[in-house]
């Protein structure tokens, strides 16, 4: 069962209790949909960028712990963050989710805690669905889903 | 001759046969014995989940086939599906390719445990006890 605590631990079981951000931002200057057609789960994502820096970071939406949580934590992570900050955190974590579970993978802090992910194949798109969102928002692409290519 | 001489390909004949031998064991079992034993079960699953805190059986006709929709408060339906899973017990969870329905009713999604005449009683004992261990995961 140490599988299962690796993918529901505290910090994950306590960000998809008390999500942070979890609200609409009237003022976004980005903003995206993620959808999982597989699945039904959706999310919406808020950006505020201002000269290359995200001032803020916010979604709403409905899904399971896993894509909660990591929405969650990554509104947290990229506040305050450049452009090329923030897409050199997504590289990273996408690198994170999709490499094989008995291979190690690099420290990315709490963002680390989805890494539990990688024993669970259809559960990585739970975990990556927020920063594919966040990577359609800045493209200003209105909807992406992960059933795209 | 005609019109065989225009089907293109091989006709699935394998997959009649099977269908044929597939049709014989159900005759064999009889359509009323597999009916009675599929809602005992159903009976029995129903009864387990409803003992259960928190969690809420979606679909409660009298009249209905082998299939145990349910939510859990505080839990979305993915996660029951997954650490389930893990306790071995293949289960479909989601909108099931329903979203009109599910709008209807308000859901996101809902966890689906299905029953048929394969199935037993300690099956369904095992489902309740994943189904407190998802519980006891998520507090």
């Amino acid at each position: 069962m140490s599988e299962l605590t690796d993918l529901y631990q505290e910090v994950i079981l306590d960000h998809n209790r008390r999500p942070r951000n979890f609200h609409a931002l009237a003022n976004a200057s980005h903003r995206a949909e993620g959808y999982n057609p597989l699945c039904g789960d959706r999310l919406t994502l808020y950006l505020s960028v201002s000269e290359g820096v995200i001032t803020e970071a916010a979604f709403e939406g409905a899904g399971c712990a896993i894509s909660k949580a990591s929405a969650s934590m990554m509104t947290e992570t990229l506040k305050g963050k450049t452009l090329a900050e923030a897409d050199a955190l997504f590289q990273r974590f996408h690198r994170m989710v999709t490499t094989p579970p008995d291979q190690p993978v690099e420290d990315m802090g709490k963002l680390s805690s989805l890494a539990g992910v990688r024993e669970f194949p259809i559960r990585v798109k739970c975990a990556s669905l927020a920063w594919h969102t966040f990577k359609a928002a800045l493209a200003n692409e209105p909807i992406t889903s992960t059933e795209q290519t | 001759m005609l019109p065989y001489k225009f089907e293109a390909g091989t006709p699935n004949i394998e997959g009649a046969i099977g269908l044929h031998a597939a049709l014989d064991y159900i005759d064999g079992v009889g359509l009323e014995a597999i009916t009675a034993y599929e809602r005992d079960l159903l009976a029995y699953g129903t009864r387990e989940l409803e003992g259960i805190d928190r969690v809420r059986l979606v679909g409660t006709a009298r009249e209905k086939a082998g299939i145990l929709s349910f939510v859990i408060d505080g839990v979305h339906p993915h996660d029951v599906g997954t650490i389930v899973d893990r306790e071995g017990v293949a289960i479909r969870t989601g909108h099931h390719c329903a979203q009109p329905l599910m709008d209807r009713f308000g859901l996101p999604a809902t966890a689906r445990a299905s029953i048929a005449m394969y199935n037993t009683r300690e099956e369904l004992d095992v489902l309740g006890r994943a189904v407190r261990k998802v519980l006891e995961v998520f507090g």
